[in-house]
């Protein structure tokens, strides 16, 4: 009985090793048949990278941009979900030196809620803003405004975006955000931007209208009186009014706020104090002391 | 009835469509589905791998498992090594497929990555998951067991016919299940039933027509 | 060549927790959608469903097990294809046992789904996430966590199908109730296409929206605040800035982190 096991066991093993053996020689022979030059660095950086293949670094996809920066065609600090630790990373397996990374973040361009800014009809057709904005620009009253059915919020593949209830406007949740610029690629009316981090003053409207056709219909919005420019204490002024919308010249502006103190309607935003805080409670976690040359605390 | 090409196609492709009425490959059945274009990609790599892997299968069934009978020799007992009567088919049947399948995957892998380096970039990780799939290791199951006459199985062109057919079954559903996910993601779909729960109710209602092709042409398969 | 140890190994939060969080928070397929093919086509009556789970659970314990004890000595390149041929291993020692001992009508419902056990998702995931990094005991009690959830999971689908399609459970017929010579309950007349492919996959859809109701309730108390009222899981929490900061800064931070706060 046992020899009869032991036998045909025997012969078992023997089998599957013959099969496996046999397959392995064709898989072998094949690899060899069907090589493909690839530089090993690519691979490297396609493992480090964080494969959200978001596009935001210009590339289709992590791989093509591992491809590309193997072959020497793209920036090292061009994915921005990555953030500096993978920068570093690339830097490291290129060996080369990569200009710092900028983080960035989405800013929502309109403070137009349901209680500032009425809407012209009810609308009740695709919960999609890009539907909406179809509709004859959309439901709102300011055509340039927010329409608040929640596309960026849905898009947003990293769940970044909240949709307030209360306000009908979308907010960022900005130790979330990596700029990957989805949100601001499916709004209909361009209102989402992505914007350096360490740049605290954004104007929050994009209304071209006249200001007295803003003022009938959003009580938030730029009527473009030109109070901003007048305070801005740097030389050749840091925020222009163009076309009866002011806006920030980012290259200049030294986040001083005094337009924002300024405004008659509220209209220009300071997000100092928000990431301030975010910055300090992200350095008290780390147990480290405050004050990170990348970070926008310092 | 005489198990010819006709009763195999009709009864791989709509009788018994190895999706909606065999339960085979319903992974990427929900999870490729979301496109049309990924749904064709998935759908005609997995025919190709059952086409290979049933023909495959069949000849290590019938050379390496059965016991020698007057139809073919069992390549062990020609070299000299001891075959049991019932064959080896108990003992090897599960472990030599799935050898057969992985080690064909990673060489479509391996042609695809020379030959078509889009195609395969674009279809991921879900190349290598075909090896997982349910509907490439459940043909080669059913041609060769699963058949009327379990100590023969389907002769080896007809069961890398029936694996072909599979796959066009699978592709067929793969096919009509993506264009109605696709219309389905621009409806007012109920909070609840977004995404999984709406495409398995689709599912079940394209079952529910597949179901009037039973007993087609009198074929029972 | 064994697997360098890089950090991969996972630490046991404790025995229990293995076991645990699985039934539920790893549920399949209700949580982790694997394993569908099996789940539909032998949850017909619950004794089918039932012995498909334990067949399994049997192949998932044994080859988290193995697994386990050889993951040193495993090239890191061929690992998968090592724990298929594990699986495959212990799925032809149940296909054999099952053979032997099961009765003839399970054997037959159960069909081809029994070797299909290799290639079910959730053994092979279970392999790669959490045997190829933890102990033996660990990988052990995560084998008999998942397969609990996926029976139970089995013996919700299997019941309300066999009630269903086929007006009995566990094969006893349930109608009608006849007490001291009156009809309670009348004979119930069975669906018998719910029983096949359709009413399995809408009763499937319709459990995942049930579930997927039950998670989005859960959900919008949440996120009604904006911000999660209490952290959450992990990654609720910001990412600790990279310990290897440019030295000086305000003094004030202190060695302890502080939860991040409203």
């Amino acid at each position: 009985m046992t020899e009869l096991i032991a036998t045909y066991a025997g012969a078992a093993v023997i089998a599957l090793g013959a099969l496996a053996v046999f397959f392995g020689l064709v898989l072998a022979i094949a690899d060899r048949y069907f090589q493909v030059q690839m530089d090993p660095r690519q691979a490297q950086i396609e493992e480090i990278l964080p494969r959200a293949n978001c596009g935001s670094c210009g590339y289709g996809g992590c791989a093509a941009y591992a491809e590309a920066l193997a072959q020497g065609r793209a920036a090292g600090n061009q994915c921005s979900p990555g953030g500096p630790a993978v920068v570093k990373k690339i830097a490291a397996i290129l060996g080369i030196e990569v200009a710092r990374f900028e983080p960035k973040v989405a800013v929502v361009r309109c403070q137009g809620s349901r209680d500032r800014a009425a809407d012209r009809f009810r609308y009740v057709g695709e919960r999609d803003c890009r539907a909406a904005a179809a509709t004859q620009y959309g439901q709102k009253g300011c055509q340039f405004g927010c329409l608040g059915l929640g596309t960026c919020v849905r898009a947003c593949p990293f769940d970044a975006m909240v949709a307030d209830e209360a306000s009908g406007l979308p907010r960022v949740l900005e130790e979330r955000c990596t700029a990957c610029g989805t949100c601001a690629a499916v709004c209909p009316k361009n209102i989402i931007e992505v914007l350096p981090k360490d740049r605290y003053v954004h104007v929050l409207c994009r209304s071209l209208d006249p200001g007295r056709v803003v003022r009938g219909l959003c009580q938030v919005g730029c009527i473009a009186c030109k109070a901003c420019e007048k305070a801005c204490p740097v030389e050749g002024g840091a925020i222009h009014v163009r076309a009866n919308l002011a806006a920030v010249d980012m290259a200049t502006c030294i986040s001083c706020g005094k337009c924002v103190r300024v405004c008659p309607v509220g209209c220009i935003g300071d997000f100092r104090k928000g990431r301030k805080e975010a910055a300090m409670r992200e350095t008290v976690a780390a147990g480290a002391p405050a004050g990170d040359a990348a970070d926008p605390a310092a | 009835m005489e198990v010819g090409y006709l009763e195999l196609a009709i009864g791989s492709i709509l009788i018994s469509n190895f999706v909606l009425a065999k339960f085979l490959g319903l992974c990427p059945f929900f999870g490729v589905t979301r496109r049309i274009s990924d749904s064709i990609g998935m759908g005609l790599a997995v025919t190709f791998v059952m086409t290979l892997a049933s023909a495959i299968t069949a000849l290590v069934y019938r050379h390496v498992l059965l016991p020698t009978t007057d139809q073919h020799t069992n390549l062990l007992g020609l070299v000299g090594l001891p075959v049991p009567e019932g064959g080896y088919v108990l003992v090897l049947k599960t472990t030599s497929y799935i050898l057969v399948i992985a080690g064909l995957v990673q060489f479509v892998e391996m042609v695809l990555r020379k030959n078509v380096p889009a195609l395969y970039r674009a279809m991921g990780i879900y190349l290598p998951l075909i090896t997982t799939n349910c509907a490439v290791f459940g043909v080669a199951l059913l041609n060769t067991e699963a058949w009327r006459d379990p100590s023969k199985g389907l002769p080896v062109h007809l069961a890398a016919f029936n694996g072909f057919c599979g796959g066009v079954g699978f592709l067929l559903a793969m096919l009509l299940m993506s264009g109605i996910r696709e219309r389905l993601a621009e409806e007012r779909v109920p909070k609840a039933l977004r995404g999984l729960p709406i495409a398995f109710l689709s599912a079940g209602l394209m079952a529910l027509a597949f179901l009037g092709f039973s007993k087609l042409f009198g074929i029972a398969v | 060549m064994a697997r360098p140890r890089d950090g991969r190994e996972g630490t046991t939060v404790g025995l229990w927790q293995d076991f645990a969080d699985k039934p539920i928070k790893n549920n399949t397929p209700f949580v982790v959608v694997l394993g569908l093919c099996p789940t539909l086509a032998v949850s017909t009556s619950v004794k089918n469903g039932v012995s498909m789970a334990a067949a399994a659970t049997a192949v998932l314990v044994c080859s988290n097990v193995l697994i386990s004890l050889i993951r040193r000595f495993i090239p890191n390149q061929i690992r998968i294809a090592c724990y298929i041929v594990v699986i495959a291993g212990f799925v032809t020692m149940v296909e054999i046992v099952m053979k032997a001992l099961a009765p003839d009508a399970i054997n037959r419902a159960l069909g081809i789904f029994i070797p299909l056990i290799v290639v079910n998702c959730i053994i092979l995931g279970r392999a790669e996430a959490f045997a190829s990094s933890h102990g033996p005991l660990s990988s052990l009690l995560d084998g008999l966590g998942i397969g609990l959830g996926y029976l139970l999971s089995m013996v919700l689908i299997s019941g309300i199908r066999e009630v269903v399609a086929a007006g009995m459970l566990w094969g006893y017929r349930l109608t009608p109730v006849v007490v001291a010579g009156r009809t309670i309950v009348p004979e119930y007349q069975p669906i018998a296409v719910l029983g096949m492919a359709p009413g399995a996959f809408i009763l499937l859809g319709l459990l995942f929206g049930l579930f997927a109701w039950m998670s989005d309730r859960r959900r919008e108390a949440v996120r009604r605040t904006g911000v999660a009222a209490a952290p959450q899981t992990a990654k609720d929490f910001p990412k600790p800035a990279k310990a290897a900061a440019q030295g000086g800064g305000a003094p004030g931070a202190g060695p302890a982190p502080a939860a991040p706060g409203a």
